[in-house]
């Protein structure tokens, strides 16, 4: 079984037989079946693929952050995942716009990493 | 058409109320649902010897189909609770059919619905969804994504590949929302425009709240059976597919096409028909956009057309393909799992020339389509008139 995620930098799942990376995790690699799968470090770098400004919050819990930009990334890997996009004003977000990761966030036992334009001071 | 299918029928269809009805639980719904699909069938609870229902959000019921079971007081011989999302409504036809192709129910009744909206507040309701599952609740859920949000990016991709716009979304809000202005049953009858949609709150980008589907109480139901002598013209069921491509929206790689490619075209090949043939088509619309992605992936018209398809009154009754004519998700009905069983109901009605002021002229094939999770899992039906 994968160990849990790594907070300190950020990493995707890649299965150690065909050397493809997927999200999210699961046990086994959705390109060749293979069970050896490892938190590998990835670029980090990647697009949006599409994106979605929030208005009203799911719970009181993200209240505070509205509006917030809800992106699929397609990372430079390969996988597409789901994030945030920070640090740039929400109508400026455009599909294929470059992101990087800009930090992981913990809270609740939970690690989520946002991104930033790529351009971003 | 299959010919394991070919004596067997959509029997009878029913609902119990619709919209707000509140003091009545969902067993109670799912009660009157039963009832009333049996009467239109000819047929009472002690014909009965088959049961499908779907889980409900609202009760905590560990056995669904056993709490129906006894709600109802019967024993059947087959039973189960089936779950394949929104795809449950449409995908219940076909299980039941396979029980009673293969001999182990003569009368299977289907029936679910609940008391979504008078059992919580809409807050609360946003609330549960959000955190159904539908995201990841590890990967996805912690970034605040609405269930809307999930739809929307399919939405934003859609409109970045293929140039649809917020107006045309609109627009499937609109004739929808005017063919529930003719059901007498539906939640929502008050007609809207395109600039209504347009106005109303924006909730995440680019979906309105107009958008997105209501909540509201209600069950449906259906007997599909194999008895000779059934009261009313029965309904034949000519195709069926299934069309699986993924269960969280984030992993899919091409999020403005859904499984309804897979499905439609198994059930359009099992029918021995095509789109063009279709005089009806009871689209899944839980979302504006969905109903868009359906048109093209089903084969109605080419892939990127969706959103000038349902321009210039073409899906509204008197249009080239009536969608939806019972007022759908958007605004006849949305309880749950049970709200794709309503498209189901609807088809029937038309192919029997029993939907009212909506009726569409000489309706004798009807396609009902049912989309499940995040456009990850779709069933579609073919049907035909008796």
């Amino acid at each position: 079984m994968l160990p849990p995620r790594p907070q300190d930098r950020f990493t995707l799942p890649r299965c150690e037989d065909c050397g493809k990376f997927h999200f999210y995790p699961r046990p086994v690699c959705p390109h060749c079946t293979g069970a050896r799968i490892a938190w590998t470090e990835a670029s980090g770098r990647g697009e949006v693929y599409s994106h979605s400004t929030v208005y009203r919050a799911p719970s009181p819990a993200f209240k505070d952050d509205l509006p917030y930009v809800i992106a699929i990334v397609k990372t430079d890997e390969g996988p597409h995942l789901l994030s945030r996009v920070v640090g740039v004003s929400p109508q400026q977000v455009r599909i294929g716009m470059r992101l990087r990761v800009r930090s992981a966030r913990k809270s609740d036992d939970v690690i989520r990493f946002e991104f930033e334009p790529e351009k971003a001071k | 058409m299959n010919k394991n299918l070919q004596n067997i029928s959509i029997a009878g269809v029913g609902e119990s109320p619709l919209g707000s009805v509140p003091g009545v639980n969902a067993m109670e719904l799912q009660r009157a649902a039963a009832l009333a699909a049996l009467a239109d069938a000819g047929l009472s609870l002690s014909d009965v010897d088959g049961l499908l229902t779907t889980p409900v959000r609202v009760e905590k019921w560990a056995m669904p189909v056993g709490m129906v079971a006894q709600g109802l007081g019967i024993r059947p011989g087959y039973l189960a609770t089936l779950d394949v999302a929104g795809a449950s409504g449409t995908a219940m036809v076909h299980h039941a059919a396979m029980a009673v192709a293969t001999g182990q129910a003569e009368a299977v009744l289907c029936v679910a619905g609940q008391n979504q909206l008078s059992s919580q507040s809409r807050d609360a309701a946003v609330a549960q969804m959000a955190g159904a599952g539908w995201a990841h609740p590890e990967y996805e859920a912690p970034y605040g994504p609405l269930v809307p949000t999930l739809y929307a990016l399919v939405a934003q991709r859609h409109m970045h590949e293929y140039g649809t716009t917020p107006e045309q979304m609109a627009e499937v809000a609109a004739a929808i929302r005017g063919h529930a202005a003719l059901n007498p049953l539906a939640h929502k009858k008050a007609p809207i425009t395109v600039a209504d949609v347009l106005n109303s709150k924006m909730i995440t980008t680019p979906l309105h709240m107009l958008d997105c589907a209501i909540v509201s109480d209600g069950a449906a139901a259906f007997v599909i059976s194999s008895r000779p002598g059934l009261k009313k013209r029965a309904v034949k069921i000519l195709g069926q597919g299934y069309g699986f491509t993924h269960t969280y929206i984030g992993e899919h790689d091409n999020i403005a096409t859904t499984g309804a490619v897979q499905s439609g075209r198994a059930a359009f090949a099992m029918a021995g028909v095509k789109p063009a043939d279709i005089d009806v088509a009871e689209l899944y619309d839980c979302f504006t956009i969905t109903v868009i992605a359906e048109l093209e992936d089903l084969g109605f018209c080419p892939k990127g057309e969706g959103g000038r398809f349902v321009e210039g009154g073409r899906i509204r009754l008197g249009g080239a393909l009536p969608v939806t004519t019972h007022g759908g998700l958007l605004s006849a009905v949305h309880p749950g799992l049970a709200g794709g069983m309503f498209h189901v109901v609807e088809a029937v009605r038309q192919l029997r020339g029993e939907a009212g002021a909506r009726q569409v002229p000489g309706a004798e094939l009807a396609l009902a389509h049912g989309n499940g999770g995040i456009i990850g899992i779709h069933c579609t039906l073919i049907l035909g008139k008796g």
